[in-house]
């Protein structure tokens, strides 16, 4: 090979303590290097057109250039390389500027540095191989996991940019959290009627396949061909004959199910449709409630329903379809409250979840929309809302802040006043946390329109005490403003708690191979800069499921997702990154190590004349090299990085 | 019935059902045993057919498993040889199936090189045909070399293996000949690396540089391996990768047994076929137990105990019980 | 502080040699983040880029050392960090393990360290070099076997 070697200056900023025309000197008598000289700014135009010169007047096969870190420029001196007609992998950068030249004192050591670290640039280079990337089919379909908002959003707007969208919704209906909401702040829009247009648009699209009560089996394939497994849990119900119509309901004698869309407040039918705007509106029967799946015996709702939907033999169906990308939508849970003893515990009824007011508050909720508090049905004169339970609080092994509870509190503040003008409401908070369009200012109105009574401090404890006008519950804690102790008997209580990752989050992730955080959310590609890949090609993320946000950065991400997986199917096919693991067949004995530890599942088993043999799917490979420093006889090489090119560097610096 | 007489019985009993049985026959002499491939009846006379019978069977038969491998195979096995077939079966590098094993409750074997140290002790060299007579009786080995009778307690010619071994019957086999021996009281204390661990670490360092410089880059203690996947693709011989020139440098002969080593880095079960193969009775042996105790303490992992265990360095947890994660 | 020049025999003059393994997402980028702040740095180690401490096979470690580097330092992901899932939690049982192994080889452990540091992590970064090679340098040169080849290019090129 040919080599270039090229010093850069960068100004003075190596200069100043990097003797750079001995550097180049010294690359001179390094092998194979036929060319080396300094340059002022070497990625300037004027730079970069030196080493197209110089590529095409010395002839050269490989180039090294000496600067900034490879993390900076390699992505401009590859582009330079390939100008001049080499490939842009035979190229090397020796980075003498962040790890030399910014951080040595010593001129004279920063030289000799500079000069080791060159030579072991060439002699990586002088065993770097030309590579191409290849081109690879892309199914122009994406999965979206979960039908909350984020995923309603990017599904309708990856199926308006024209690929086909699979929305995989675990229960019955889409519509996430949001549409257990009564209104949405700081507008205090009515949550329904803005979600609701959206659902009825997923629901119509002609490029949307919508498939709720299901779940996610397996994930195998990759970036552009991954096949995906999906479950459709029994229903019991026919979705193709029912029409919605609700009258199973009214005939159900079943009438205690746990009302999972109500969060628990009241109870239901075994057979149920969700709530008016479900989509889809189908009945689902709860099996574990049926009398005729527990005992045989009723069969209510089959003759009331006029479509002759019902089916009492439904099984769980399984199928699978093939996706070229997939967003993970699947938002998030509240954690669990009942760890708080000084909050009850669970053991008071009228101490409820802000989820569970919102329904209370809902015209459409169990109570119609009057607030009832669930223990006698009475209307509360005196609420506290008490702020972060189960967010900020290391000793629950929840350290960070939910985000949006601040502001629902709020709103629901504004709600209470609004729905019981004589009421009063409490609010014990931490910090008020609002920082978003419009939303300090809301959180102020709550307390100068509506005044809400802002107390700054934790509740120590509640429990319930009889008073002349009934039973209350005692709410003591502390006002760190004032500095005393306070005390609020409440006819009703409202946690704010906090959230976490959707239970099953980490299960999916693994079957998806992305990674996830102690709490379960799904780790984006970068913290700052890639906020919606994943470090899995073909696997983005939206909503909450990558850390909790509320509505409006929801949304945004579910167009961003949406956006990126438009982007990468939008030529049908993708260019794989050639940086890649390969087998050698012949030294390969088919032990199958490789096999086992691949973190993405890239390294697969062939058969070569009856033999067993490793064999790597490029479109697959990550490139992070596991699998080479596994192989004990080394016949799996990471392209770019060969254990002899990490030898070769070794050696290189061992003979300085 | 004498253990030899059981063994017997029951190899021919497997013996129809599979394409081989594997033990030991007669080597070159009396004192040397050599693996025999037992195809018919008539070939099961030879088993064990020496003078010092299962405490000269020193060969561990696992080794041929992995090239069998298609092949239906019956296989005689000493305590530390059915680790090495668990290990291989752990790993996928045989089928189980494909192997009906024949435990026998192991005395221990003679360390040859022990042997032969003794009589250099007395001038008498070990060459082929040098010993004429061979008796073992009880405690005590009597051999005729050059003439004279020499007699050798059998602790003092055993193998080091054998002491400290905590599997001397077959950890998993089809059939079993004899009583089980007893060994829970039994312990590994490491003391040869102790030993080692006492000398400073200059005096270490210059005690494997003594010890590699005598290396003559055979490869017997590879060939002997019966869990070396690399095969016919050594990385001794290997210029892509190219862990080792070809200079015979102390250095790359050095690194040659780390390679070995890191290559059974919590996979090794300790059979010490290596050491045994050497010719020259370098201690090689003493790296992979180094390193085996090292994955012991880490990962309470023995390696060859159990058929469903991955290797632990080819798996991890998100929380090591016993890293510390280290400061810096 | 005496300028460090690896061919001066005066133990407190010379400069060690020691190889760094930086996985490029986390720890090579923290390397940068050190250097962008100005966090300086004893110039000893130098540094290969791999794209994961789990690309480091361990006997890249023991090929150094008896190579002739004094010191090496494996730098990846913080565990759970890591940029390719499970890189650095192979990586952080086979580098526990070949530490483990070095005192029966006549190598002192301290010879080799591993550390996790992020992109973000500049400060760290200097810490870590700037303790281990003060580590390194408290060792003094690494037992070489005695048919080492002895090789200077930077005595050839006059530096």
């Amino acid at each position: 090979m040919r080599i270039g070697v090229f010093i850069c200056h960068c100004g003075s900023n190596i200069a100043a303590t990097v003797d750079v025309p001995e550097v180049a000197a010294a690359a001179r008598r390094m092998p194979e290097v036929v060319y080396a000289s300094d340059n002022m700014y070497s990625c300037s135009e004027p730079g970069q057109q030196a080493i197209v010169e110089a590529i095409q007047a010395h002839n050269l096969g490989g180039v090294v250039v000496a600067s900034c870190s490879p993390r900076m420029h390699e992505p401009t001196f590859r582009k330079a390389v390939e100008r001049a007609g080499l490939n842009r992998y035979l190229f090397e950068m020796a980075n003498i500027r962040e790890h030399v030249a910014w951080v040595g004192k010593h001129k004279r050591a920063n030289t000799a540095k500079a000069t080791e670290l060159v030579l072991m640039a060439v002699e990586k280079l002088r065993l770097n191989r030309t590579l191409a990337p290849r081109k690879i089919p892309a199914t122009r379909k994406v999965l979206v996991v979960g039908g909350g908002v984020a995923g309603i959003q990017a599904a309708l707007d990856c199926a308006e940019g024209g690929l086909s969208v699979v929305l995989v919704e675990r229960e019955p209906s889409i519509g996430g959290k949001m549409s257990k909401l009564d209104k949405t702040f700081p507008t205090i829009d009515c949550s329904s009627c803005v979600l609701g247009p959206k659902m009825v648009e997923v629901a119509q699209h002609e490029h949307i396949d919508l498939h709720a009560y299901s779940e996610i089996v397996s994930v195998t394939g990759y970036v552009g061909n991954f096949a995906v497994t999906i479950r459709k849990k029994a229903a019991y119900v026919d979705w193709e004959k029912c029409t919605g119509c609700g009258l199973c309901m009214e005939r159900c004698p079943s009438l205690k199910a746990h009302d999972r869309f109500n969060e628990g407040i009241g109870a239901t039918t075994a057979i149920n449709i969700p709530f008016p705007q479900a989509i889809p509106k189908k009945a689902t029967i709860s099996a574990a409630h049926c009398i005729r799946l527990k005992t045989g015996k009723c069969g209510a709702c089959a003759k009331a329903c006029p479509s002759g939907a019902i089916d009492y033999e439904d099984q769980d169906r399984e199928f699978t379809v093939t996706v070229g990308a997939v967003v993970a939508a699947t938002g998030y849970d509240l954690t669990d409250w009942k760890v708080y003893g000084e909050y009850g515990a669970g053991r008071y009824p009228d101490v409820i979840t802000a989820l569970q007011y919102e329904r209370l508050l809902t015209a459409s909720g169990p109570t119609q929309g009057r607030i009832k508090r669930p223990s006698d049905g009475k209307e509360p004169k005196t609420v506290v809302f008490i702020q972060c339970v189960g967010s900020r609080d290391p000793s629950v092994g929840r350290p960070y802040c939910s985000g949006f509870c601040c502001m629902y509190t709020a709103k629901q503040a504004i709600q209470t006043k609004e729905h019981l003008p004589d009421s009063q409401s409490y609010v014990f908070y931490l910090d008020i946390r609002a920082p978003g369009k419009g939303y300090d200012e809301f959180t102020r109105r709550a307390q100068e329109e509506y005044g809400a009574a802002y107390v700054r401090g934790r509740v120590s404890m509640l429990y319930p005490i009889k008073t002349p006008d009934g039973e209350k519950l005692l709410v003591r804690g502390a006002d760190t403003l004032a500095g005393s102790q306070v005390e609020v008997e409440a006819d009703l209580v409202v946690l704010a708690v906090g959230a976490g990752a959707a239970e099953h989050a980490p299960r999916l992730a693994e079957k998806l191979r992305i990674p996830y955080d102690a709490h379960g959310f799904f780790l984006e590609g970068h913290p700052t800069l890639k906020p919606i890949e994943t470090n899995t090609a073909g696997v983005y993320l939206a909503g909450a499921c990558q850390g909790l946000k509320d509505i409006p950065a929801s949304v945004a991400q579910g167009s961003g997702a949406a956006a990126k997986v438009l982007g990468l199917l939008s030529r049908g096919e993708l260019e794989s990154d050639p940086q890649t693991a390969g087998v050698n067949l012949t030294r390969c004995t088919g032990c199958g190590k490789c096999i086992d530890i691949c973190p993405y599942g890239a390294v697969q088993e062939l058969e070569v004349r009856g033999k067993p043999k490793a064999g790597v799917i490029e479109a697959v490979c990550q490139g992070c090299g596991l699998c080479t420093a596994t192989c004990p006889q080394g016949a799996i090489q990471l392209s770019h990085c060969t254990d002899n090119q990490i030898l070769a560097e070794v050696e290189a610096l061992c003979r300085c | 019935m004498a253990l030899r007489e059981q063994l017997k019985k029951m190899i021919l009993e497997v013996l129809p059902g599979v394409d081989c049985v594997i033990g030991w026959g007669a080597g070159y002499d009396a004192l040397h045993a050599a693996p025999l491939f037992m195809r018919a009846p008539e070939d099961v006379e030879r088993f064990l057919s020496g003078p010092l019978g299962a405490f000269g069977a020193v060969q561990n038969p696992a080794l041929f498993l992995p090239e069998l491998a298609g092949k239906k195979i019956g296989l005689v096995v000493k305590g530390c040889d059915s680790r090495s077939v668990v290990q291989l079966a752990a790993e996928n590098l045989i089928k189980r199936e494909e192997v009906v094993i024949i435990g026998f409750p192991c005395e221990g074997v003679i360390d040859l090189h022990k042997l032969r140290n003794k009589l250099a002790a007395h001038f008498v060299v070990n060459e082929p045909g040098g010993v004429t007579a061979v008796n073992l009786a009880g405690d005590h080995l009597a051999l005729t070399a050059g003439g004279q009778e020499y007699t050798f307690k059998r602790d003092e010619i055993m193998a080091d293996k054998c002491p400290r071994c905590r599997e001397p019957n077959a950890v998993i086999s089809d059939c079993f000949a004899g009583i089980e021996r007893r060994a829970d009281n039994i312990a590994d204390d490491y003391e040869d690396i102790a030993a080692l661990e006492r000398m400073s670490l200059e005096d270490r360092f210059r005690f494997w540089e003594q010890e590699m410089s005598r290396c003559v880059r055979c490869y017997a203690c590879r060939n002997a391996c019966p869990l070396c996947v690399c095969r016919d693709h050594c990385a001794g011989a290997s210029r892509d990768p190219h862990w080792l020139t070809q200079a015979d440098s102390t250095r790359d002969k050095f690194m040659f047994q780390l390679i070995h080593t890191l290559h059974l880095a919590g996979r090794c079960t300790g059979c010490g076929e290596c050491q045994r193969a050497c010719p020259l009775g370098i201690p090689v042996l003493l790296l992979k137990r180094s390193l085996g105790r090292a994955v012991e303490e880490m990962f309470d992992y023995r390696a060859g105990l159990d058929t469903e265990a991955k290797p632990p360095l080819l798996t991890f947890r998100v929380e090591e019980r016993k890293i510390k994660e280290r400061e810096w | 502080m005496p300028l460090l020049n690896k061919h001066d025999r005066r133990p407190e003059h010379r400069e060690a040699r020691i190889v760094g393994f930086l996985c490029n997402w986390c720890s090579y980028g923290g390397a940068d983040t050190a250097g962008v702040g100005r966090y300086s740095q004893p110039s000893d180690l130098r540094i290969i880029r791999v794209p994961c401490s789990g690309r480091v096979n361990p006997l890249f470690i023991l090929k150094a050392l008896l190579n002739g580097a004094d010191g090496v330092l494996v730098s990846g992901c913080h565990p759970r960090d890591c940029h390719y899932a499970e890189g650095n939690f192979y990586a952080r049982r086979r580098l526990e393990a070949v530490k483990r192994f070095l005192p029966t080889l006549g190598i002192d452990p301290r010879r080799f360290e591993y550390s996790w540091v992020s992109a973000a992590e500049g400060g760290r970064w200097q810490k870590v070099v700037t303790e281990f090679t003060a580590q390194i340098h408290s060792l003094g040169p690494s037992p070489l076997m005695a048919d080492a080849p002895e090789f200077d290019f930077l005595k050839e090129c006059g530096i």
